[in-house]
């Protein structure tokens, strides 16, 4: 008997490891340390973004291009954990299977969308309902990063979601 | 199970207000399941409608306005974008892909929708799934069409048969594009979204068809352009309806958005579908929430009157009660046999109930479909609705009590013989 109750105790305490090894992050992590925004030139408000000038008429759009935000590379591969709100991309029965992770609610439209690298691109096959995507979430899994190799290229971090849950304050 | 043989015998004694009460909670639960399977079923068929896509492109409207008129073919465009502005959202460094739609045509009331290859080979539904042929191609003339599979198998509609596109989006218009025949050059698959309800053509065929309406009326005389002649004209649409967007990228979704919301030469709204789709969700959950409320309420009416007839019957079945008290039944099993009969009651209800939900469901699939484009799939109870079903069986019981505690004392203080 006292064999059986320590077996489980070890077993409920590897579980409980096993979870925890997923990393905590903020999402101030996702930032190179050190980096710093460039400071825009001075513009009113409407042209903030630089990328907003793109496809206007005036102008060569490769050249406004701001390059891709920078991202830290040692994240890669690493089991993380982070909270965030959910920006439904495609559904399956209902049910939200590909996502954007994004640190705050509802878009701010007075200044630009937050940097490709505040951005993480979730897949999970279990999914989320819809309705719920009100409250913010944790979400757990492997993170991929993809680091600039152009201009042109798309950075960013990218986790397949093993556990999704949602996040209390 | 001599108490459920007693309890049938005893409401087959009183069938037709047994029937009645019965009926009753089957109306009551067809009606809860009803609202249940379409709203259920209508998100599911909504959220199938489109996948793949990362932005809808429209003129500046509200999100769900263009979601709901670019995909699901419900309601009008506020306005088209022109034609130099699509381009221009095409050429952007990080579209990948992009499918022009253009709208405002009809054909025998389906919807006629003008676009490019493109289309067939990006556009995406359900679970990821691309359009394929049942039969025929793309079209690759001017004057041809691909067909959805509903307007197919309405119409009877073969390759190689000749239609003629009507002006217009009601499902009868007195102006033909009748100048300009198109042959059906494929039927699309069946994809249970309103892309089976859609007659596509070229955008030049669009604008062919369209030549000399300058005058928002068909040309007359001498101003008249022949099927023919057309195809000598400069096709170049002045503008499309919406433009479907794929990224390279989906982080630099908000981005591209950005971009085009911000766009200086027209007003232009870009929207993700998906929170598009939420934001539709949560401006129908109230009413869903209602119709939910108002549906249990009815069930709970079904469950009273249920109540009221088995107490009301009480009275004058004291002196069945004594006949079994007679034979040797004890008060508990006078208790039994009440609360059996509301249980069998129920089951009944819901059996029945059931079964005219599914007949109605049935009946109204074809119908939804037409009007509604909403496709219902005929399947067994969900978990949600075994739920809904428990719950109400559970609430029988509760009242079931009522009676059968009554019938109970009734019977203690009765014995064998009835004063009243």
């Amino acid at each position: 008997m006292r064999v059986l109750t320590a077996l489980v105790f070890t077993l409920a305490w590897l579980s409980c490891t096993i979870a925890l090894a997923a990393e905590e992050l903020s999402w101030d992590d996702l930032i190179p340390p050190g980096y710093e925004e460039p400071m825009p030139a001075p513009q009113t408000a409407h042209a903030l973004s630089g990328m907003g000038e793109m496809i206007d008429e005036s102008g060569d759009p490769a050249v406004q291009l701001n390059p891709a935000a920078p991202v830290v590379a040692e994240l890669d591969g690493r089991d993380v954990r982070l909270p965030g709100y959910v920006v439904p991309l495609d559904l399956s029965e209902g049910r939200v299977v590909e996502f954007l992770l994004v640190p705050y609610f509802g878009a701010c439209i007075h200044v630009p969308p937050p940097p490709s690298n505040q951005i993480v691109h979730v897949i999970s096959s279990e999914g989320i309902e819809l309705d719920t995507l009100y409250q913010p979430f944790w979400i757990s899994g492997p993170m991929r990063v993809q680091s600039v190799e152009s201009e042109l290229a798309t950075a960013g971090y990218r986790i397949s979601a093993s556990r999704i849950e949602p996040y209390v304050y | 199970m001599y108490l459920l043989r007693l309890s049938f015998g005893s409401l087959a004694n009183r069938r037709f207000s047994a029937l009645l009460t019965m009926l009753a909670i089957a109306l009551s639960v067809a009606l809860l399941l009803g609202v249940e399977r379409i709203r259920t079923e209508a998100r599911a068929s909504f959220a199938n409608t489109i996948s793949g896509t990362d932005l809808i492109v429209g003129a500046r409207s509200g999100s769900v306005q263009l979601l709901l008129y670019s995909v699901f073919r419900i309601g009008n465009a506020t306005n088209n974008i022109s034609w130099e502005s699509y381009q221009r959202i095409s050429n952007h460094p990080r579209v990948d892909w992009a499918i022009p739609v253009s709208l405002g045509d009809s054909h025998r009331g389906f919807k006629v929708m003008g676009t490019d290859a493109r289309y067939f080979e990006h556009f995406r539904f359900g679970r990821g799934q691309s359009l394929g042929f049942a039969e025929g191609t793309v079209f690759d003339d001017l004057y041809q069409a691909v067909v959805g599979a509903d307007v197919a198998r309405d119409l009877g509609y073969k390759p190689g048969d000749e239609i003629v596109l009507s002006h217009g989006t009601g499902s009868v218009s007195f102006v033909d594009h009748a100048d300009k025949p198109f042959r059906v050059s494929g039927i699309l698959a069946r994809t249970g979204t309103p892309v089976d309800r859609t007659v596509h053509i070229s955008l030049a065929g669009m604008q062919a068809i369209h030549l000399g309406w300058d005058s928002g009326m068909p040309a007359r005389g001498g101003r008249q352009v022949s099927a023919d002649d057309a195809r000598k004209v400069d096709l170049t649409p002045g503008s499309v309806t919406a433009v479907l967007l794929g990224l390279d990228s989906r982080i630099a979704t908000f981005a591209v958005q950005r971009d085009i919301n911000q766009y200086r030469a027209e007003p232009l709204l870009a929207i993700l579908p998906g929170v598009a789709l939420q934001e539709l969700w949560s401006l129908l959950g109230t009413a869903e929430k209602a119709l939910l409320l108002v549906s249990s309420c009815v069930v709970l009416t079904g469950l009273i009157g249920m109540l009221t007839a088995v107490l009301a019957g009480l009275n004058e079945r004291r002196r069945e009660m004594a006949i079994l008290r007679s034979v040797g039944a004890r008060p508990m099993h006078v208790f039994g046999l009440l609360l059996s009969e509301a249980l069998v009651l129920t089951v009944a209800g819901i059996a029945c109930g059931l079964l005219i939900l599914y007949a109605a469901l049935g009946l109204a699939r074809p119908w939804l479909l037409d009007h509604y484009g909403l496709f219902i799939a005929i399947q067994a109870p969900a978990s949600r609705e075994w739920l809904l079903l428990g719950a109400i069986l559970l609430a029988s019981v509760l009242m079931g009590c009522i009676p059968a505690w009554r019938a109970y004392r009734l019977s203690l203080n009765d014995g064998l013989t009835i004063r009243i």
